[in-house]
C-alpha cells in the first residue's frame, strides 16, 4: 500500500485556543478512514484545513510525499450543509465544478451528467438547485465533490442530515466509490463508522486520542463478556449461588468478565443445562463502537 | 390643462413604458418568487404605489436569494 | 484562462438571472430619459398646472444640451452611485456568508480570475447601462436641445467611465475586505462623501479620480486645459490596479472565513 497523505502535528489554534492539537496521521491508498468525536472536537476544521479553505497554524501535509502540491486539485470535498448557488441548475453546477477543477469543458459536461445520474439526480439535472431539498442538496453535494475524480474525498457528515433511507442511499454509494478513491469522512453516528472504516480516528478537544483499524481499536478495548437473561430474578440469584464466577447484574441481566474469569461458553451452557435454568439469551459480547467512544471520547 | 395636451406624447411614451416594464418585471419577480425580507404582499404594494423608487428598493432589499 | 471563462460566465449567469442584467439598465435608461424630458417640459407643465399666484412669471434658464448632459452626470453622480453600491456591495462578502463560495474555494481556481470575473461582469453591467443612459439621453436632446458633437459626447462619457470604474472596484475590494454591511457604508463614505468633501477643500489639489466626472465636463468647452484631467486618468488607473490587487489579496485572506 502507498501512501497518499501524510499530516503532520496539524495545529490550528485561535487566539489561545488549540481548535486542532498536533493531530498526525496517514491515509492509504483506497482506504476509508472515518473521523470520529464528539461535536467541537475539532472534525470539520481538520477537513477544512486538509481541503486548503483553513490554513494550519502550525504541521505539515503531504501529498504521495510532495509537500508544495496544491492539494485543492486533488480533492472533492463536501461541507456538512453544501450550499449552491440557487440560480443554477444541478447540471450547470456540476459542471462548473469540474471545469473549475480543470476538466475540459465538453468531458465536463458528459462527466457531469454521468455523475449526477450516479448520486440519483438524472432527473433532476435541469432543475435549479434553489428547488433541492436537503438530501438531493448531499446527492448534488457529493456529485460535485466526485465529479473530477479527485484521489482524496474529503467529506463533513456525509449522511448525517439524511433521514434512513437517503443515509442508506449514500452510504451505499460511498461504499462503491470506495474502490475508486481514498476517502477521509467525519461522523458522530457510529453505526456510519462501523460501515465503512479501514481506519478509525478519534479526535477529542482537537487531539487525536485513538487510532488504528476498527479490530485494533476493538481489541484495545475490548471486555469480551458473557451476558445471560433469565426469564426471573428468582432464576438469576440461583444462578449467582450457584456459580462462584464475578459477574455483574442488572435487572434480569447477568454479564461475567470471562478475561478475569478464563470462563468458556461452553462452561457456561453446560451450568444452565445441568441447572435447567430458564433462560432467554445467552451471548457473548465486546465492547460497541459506541462503549469505545464513551470510553475514548468523552472524558 | 390644454397644454398638457399639446404634449408630444410620443417622446414622453418610452418614459412611461420603460417603467411600467420595470414595475412589470419586479411584479412578476416578487409573484414567482414569493421569497422576501419582510412581507411579501408589503414589497407588492411598494413596487405598485412606488412606481420607480419601489422597483429598485424591491430589487435591492425586498429580493432575497435563497 | 480556463478558470477565469468559467467564473465569468458563472457571474453573467447570476446577474441575469437576479435581473440585474435588466433592471441596472432600465434604470440608468429611465434616469436618461426624464433628464433632457423634464428640463425641457417643466416650464410648460408648471405653467399649466401650477398653483402660480396671478401675474407671477418664473423665468427658466434656457438649458443648452451640453447642460443637460452634465445635470444627468449630477444624477448619476448620486443616484446612480448609490444603485451601484447598493446592488454590488455583497458580490464577494455575500458569496462568503450564505456559504456558496466554499465551494469554489476548494477548487484550484486562482483569486486572481476569481475578483477579475466579478470586476469584469459588474463593469460590463455599469458601464454598459451608463452608456445605454447617455445614448438616450443624446437622442432626446438631439430632439428636444441643440446639436452636440458626437466626439465631444464620447470623450465625455469615456473620462466618466474610468470614474465609474473606480468606483465599481473600490465597491468589490471593499466587499472582498469586509462584511457587506461594513463594505456598503465604507463604499458610501469613499465614493459619495469624499466627493463632497474633495470639491469643498479640494481645491489645493488638482490631480484626484473624485475630479474626474468634472474634468469629463472639459470636453464641451473649447480649449479647455486638459493636462490635469490626463494626470486625475493616470492616478486613476494605478489606483484602480492597486485596488485589484488588494482585493485580490482579501479574498484570498478571507476565504478562510466562508461559511463551511
Amino acid at each position: 500500500m502507498t501512501t497518499l497523505l501524510q499530516v503532520d502535528n496539524l495545529t490550528k489554534k485561535y487566539v489561545n485556543n488549540n481548535v486542532v492539537d498536533a493531530v498526525s496521521f496517514e491515509l492509504e491508498e483506497h482506504t476509508a478512514t472515518a473521523l470520529i468525536g464528539p461535536n467541537g472536537a475539532g472534525k470539520t476544521t481538520t477537513l477544512s484545513m486538509l481541503a486548503g479553505l483553513v490554513s494550519a497554524t502550525s504541521g505539515a501535509l503531504q501529498f504521495q510525499g510532495d509537500a508544495k502540491q496544491d492539494i485543492r486539485s486533488i480533492i472533492g470535498f463536501l461541507p456538512q450543509y453544501p450550499k449552491f448557488f440557487p440560480w443554477l441548475s444541478a447540471l450547470e453546477f456540476t459542471e462548473m465544478a469540474a471545469r473549475l477543477s480543470g476538466v475540459e469543458t465538453k468531458q465536463a459536461t458528459m462527466d457531469a451528467k454521468k455523475t449526477l445520474e450516479f448520486v440519483g439526480l438524472g432527473d433532476a439535472v435541469n432543475k435549479k438547485t434553489g428547488t433541492f431539498s436537503g438530501g438531493m442538496k448531499q446527492r448534488l453535494g457529493l456529485a460535485q465533490a466526485i465529479v473530477h475524480k479527485p484521489k482524496l474525498l474529503l467529506l463533513d457528515e456525509p449522511v448525517s442530515a439524511l433521514d434512513p433511507v437517503g443515509r442508506r442511499q449514500v452510504m451505499d454509494l460511498l461504499k462503491e466509490l470506495q474502490q475508486k478513491t481514498t476517502i477521509l469522512y467525519s461522523t458522530h453516528i457510529l453505526n456510519d463508522a462501523e460501515e465503512m472504516t479501514d481506519q478509525l480516528l478519534f479526535l477529542r478537544q482537537g487531539k487525536l486520542v485513538e487510532h488504528g483499524s476498527l479490530d485494533e481499536v476493538r481489541t484495545r478495548y475490548a471486555e469480551p463478556r458473557i451476558v445471560i437473561e433469565f426469564e426471573g430474578e428468582q432464576e438469576l440469584r440461583r444462578f449467582t449461588e450457584v456459580t462462584k464466577w464475578q459477574m455483574t447484574s442488572k435487572g434480569l441481566i447477568v454479564s461475567i468478565d470471562i478475561r478475569s474469569e478464563k470462563v468458556e461458553m461452553s462452561s457456561v451452557l453446560s451450568v444452565l443445562s445441568v441447572g435447567k435454568f430458564l433462560v432467554r439469551k445467552v451471548e457473548w459480547q465486546t465492547a460497541s463502537l459506541e462503549d469505545i467512544f464513551m470510553k475514548v471520547a468523552v472524558v | 390643462m390644454s397644454e398638457l395636451a399639446n404634449l408630444p406624447w410620443n417622446l414622453i411614451m418610452p418614459l412611461i413604458v420603460l417603467q411600467f416594464i420595470l414595475m412589470i418585471v419586479a411584479l412578476v419577480d416578487v409573484i414567482r418568487h414569493k421569497r422576501t425580507n419582510g412581507p411579501f404582499i408589503m414589497w407588492i404594494f411598494i413596487i405598485v404605489l412606488g412606481n420607480l423608487v419601489g422597483s429598485i428598493l424591491y430589487f435591492i432589499f425586498g429580493r432575497r436569494q435563497e | 484562462m480556463n478558470g477565469l471563462t468559467v467564473l465569468v460566465q458563472k457571474e453573467w449567469r447570476e446577474h441575469t438571472r437576479n435581473f440585474k442584467m435588466l433592471w441596472i439598465p432600465l434604470v440608468f435608461i429611465i434616469f436618461g430619459i426624464m433628464e433632457p424630458v423634464t428640463n425641457h417640459f417643466l416650464p410648460e407643465i408648471m405653467k399649466s398646472v401650477g398653483n402660480m399666484p396671478e401675474g407671477a412669471e418664473f423665468l427658466w434658464p434656457e438649458l443648452k444640451g451640453e447642460e443637460i448632459f452634465l445635470s444627468l452626470l449630477g444624477q448619476y453622480q448620486t443616484i446612480g452611485i448609490l444603485v451601484i453600491i447598493l446592488a454590488f456591495m455583497g458580490t464577494i462578502s455575500g458569496e462568503r456568508k450564505n456559504g456558496t463560495a466554499t465551494l469554489l474555494y476548494v477548487r484550484p481556481m486562482s483569486f486572481l480570475n476569481y475578483f477579475l470575473s466579478k470586476w469584469i461582469v459588474v463593469n460590463g453591467i455599469v458601464l454598459g447601462s451608463v452608456w445605454l443612459g447617455f445614448m438616450a439621453a443624446w437622442y432626446y436632446i438631439e430632439i428636444l436641445f441643440n446639436h452636440v458633437d458626437a466626439g465631444e459626447i464620447v470623450a465625455f462619457v469615456a473620462t466618466y467611465s474610468l470614474w465609474l470604474v473606480f468606483v465599481v472596484t473600490v465597491v468589490l475590494a471593499l466587499s472582498a475586505w469586509l462584511p457587506t454591511g461594513g463594505a456598503a457604508g465604507l463604499a458610501i463614505l469613499i465614493t459619495l462623501v469624499y466627493q463632497v468633501i474633495d470639491s469643498l477643500i479640494g481645491t489645493y489639489w488638482t490631480v484626484s479620480p473624485w475630479k474626474l466626472s468634472v474634468y469629463a465636463s472639459y470636453w464641451f468647452k473649447a480649449d479647455s486645459e486638459l493636462t490635469n484631467l490626463w494626470m486625475s486618468s493616470g492616478l486613476t488607473v494605478i489606483l484602480i490596479v492597486i485596488l485589484i490587487v488588494f482585493g485580490v489579496v482579501m479574498s484570498k485572506r478571507n476565504a478562510a472565513k466562508t461559511t463551511v
